[in-house]
């Protein structure tokens, strides 16, 4: 057995989680699977590498997604951090409500919140885009569509951006989030259809269990999933998606000519900039890439971010290019895990974009923001000192 | 080589569509289709696509 290549950095250190690129490549550069020995993990760093095992949950389990014991613990019995043949049917019940088919009516209303909402910041001639786009969007879809009424809605910022934190290792903003983390899974353990409005989709999940159709007590795992899974991540992307748009005019312009690039300007966006910047599983047994070994019961930690800029996979990879059309980038994850919410992280970014492309005819950006953050990675302040409407 | 749907698994998302549309349709209730099930030549090529792009990996390719 040889042991993998080691590097002495931690994945975690401020300074890479802010600007992990280039981290990234020396990573990738070096072995598609490095030991990282001060955080006690085997990162998988290139393309193919990622997809196979993300595609082989026998050999890469989900009972440790996350990189401490007790977040582990606190997600057990939820989709995210089961195995198949339980996770098969977890699954069942979490995408029910997730699919392209189920979400088709809400094309409509979303495209209409989005158009106003753009419209209304475009005729701003300024704004900051994070609280007045990236946060304030995803979180009133996802309440209305869940049903959040009164201080459930003002707390999904904070409990989304928690339960990520958590995730992490025991660093300090883990150890911060934990309590804000458990102010979410409280309230999702005791949530009753009442709490929720009438009509929508988190009301439907109950009527689910009352009628047996799914186990009793899933409904609040299933509404945990949504909040923890679906809330810091589309605020990441849309973030970024006005960022990438001001650094880069030109491909802004070409989306503003062809509005059937939204789709591949989308994709491009998450390939880029993953939101999601590391993600945790455990190898079922010594599992051997490329000639050296990662050890059975060994933390794997899965950098979706240094895949989707390998070169043996994608041409000129640091480049931001709309036309490129990624439709296999790693940014949401793949196989049985792959991202249940992507239909509606598709719904939401796509309306915005083409709101931009209808709306706005230029934007510069004068100031922006990042705060390490131990999984998600997104930008906190963004200032569009000057936007022009079309 | 044949085409297969692990039609649980499927939740609709369609990419394999948009990669092989001659092969393969969403119908009206969203639910996919697979017109062209056996394969060979420049349809295979299609279908491995279609197979790649799937986000869930519900398609896959087997021995006709
Ligand atoms: C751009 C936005 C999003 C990104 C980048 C993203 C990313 C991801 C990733 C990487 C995974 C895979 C985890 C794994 O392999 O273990 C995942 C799973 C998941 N996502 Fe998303 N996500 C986004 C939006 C959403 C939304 C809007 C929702 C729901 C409202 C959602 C719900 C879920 C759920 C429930 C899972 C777990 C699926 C399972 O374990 O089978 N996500 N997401
Ligand atoms: S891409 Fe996969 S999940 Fe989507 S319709 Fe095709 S087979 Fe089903």
């Amino acid at each position: 057995m040889t042991a993998p290549l080691e590097s002495d950095i931690d994945i975690w250190d401020d300074d890479i989680l802010v600007d992990p690129y280039p981290t990234y490549a020396a990573l990738r550069e070096q072995a598609a699977v490095v030991h990282l020995p001060k955080n006690d993990l085997y990162v998988l760093t290139r393309y193919d590498v990622i997809r196979d095992a993300l595609g082989d949950p026998e050999t890469f389990s989900s009972t440790s997604i996350g990189f401490n014991p007790m977040v582990n613990e606190a997600l057990q019995g939820t989709s995210l951090a089961s195995d198949p043949p339980i996770h098969t049917q977890l699954r069942a019940t979490l995408s029910q409500n997730l699919t392209p088919r189920a979400l088709r009516g809400l094309k409509v209303i979303i495209d209409q919140k989005a158009d106003k909402l753009v419209a209304e910041l475009a005729a701003s001639g300024s704004f900051e885009a994070i609280d007045s786009l990236a946060r304030a969007f995803p979180i009133e879809i996802v309440a209305d569509l869940i049903g959040f009424q009164g201080h459930v809605k003002d707390n999904m910022l904070r409990w989304g951006q928690a339960a990520m934190q958590v995730i992490g290792p025991l660093n300090q903003r883990a150890q911060e989030s934990f309590p804000i983390a458990g102010e979410l899974y409280g309230w999702c353990s005791s949530v009753t259809a009442e709490d929720l409005a009438p009509g929508s989709i988190g009301r439907g999940i109950f009527d689910a269990e009352t009628r047996g159709d799914i186990p009793q007590g899933s409904a609040g795992h299933i509404i945990h999933q949504y909040l923890g899974a679906g809330v810091d991540t589309t605020i990441a992307s849309i973030g970024n998606i006005i960022a990438l748009f001001g650094h880069h005019p030109e491909q802004f312009e070409l989306v503003r000519e062809n509005p059937d690039l939204v789709p591949a300007a989308f994709a491009e966006v998450l390939r880029y900039w993953a939101p999601v910047h590391i993600w945790g599983r455990k190898a079922t047994r010594d599992v051997e890439i490329d000639g050296a070994t990662i050890p059975a019961g060994a933390q794997v930690g899965i950098l979706f971010g240094a895949g989707n800029r390998d070169p043996r996979h994608y041409g000129n990879p640091d480049a931001f290019d709309v036309k490129r059309n990624p439709v296999d980038h790693l940014s949401f994850g793949y196989g049985p895990h792959g991202c249940a919410g992507q239909g509606l992280a598709k719904l939401e970014a796509h309306a915005i974009i083409e709101a931009l492309a209808r709306r706005v005819k230029s934007l510069t950006i004068s100031d922006e923001v990042r705060e390490p953050s131990n999984i998600t990675r997104s930008f906190e302040l963004l200032q569009v000192e000057k936007v022009v409407a079309a | 080589m044949r085409i297969e749907l692990d039609r649980p698994r499927c939740e609709g998302h369609g990419l394999c569509e948009e990669a092989a549309p001659t092969l393969m349709h969403l119908d009206d209730d969203g639910e996919l289709v697979i017109d062209v099930p056996e394969v060979d030549g420049a349809d295979l090529d299609a279908a491995k696509a279609a197979v790649r792009v799937c986000p869930v990996a519900a398609l896959r390719l087997a021995a006709a």
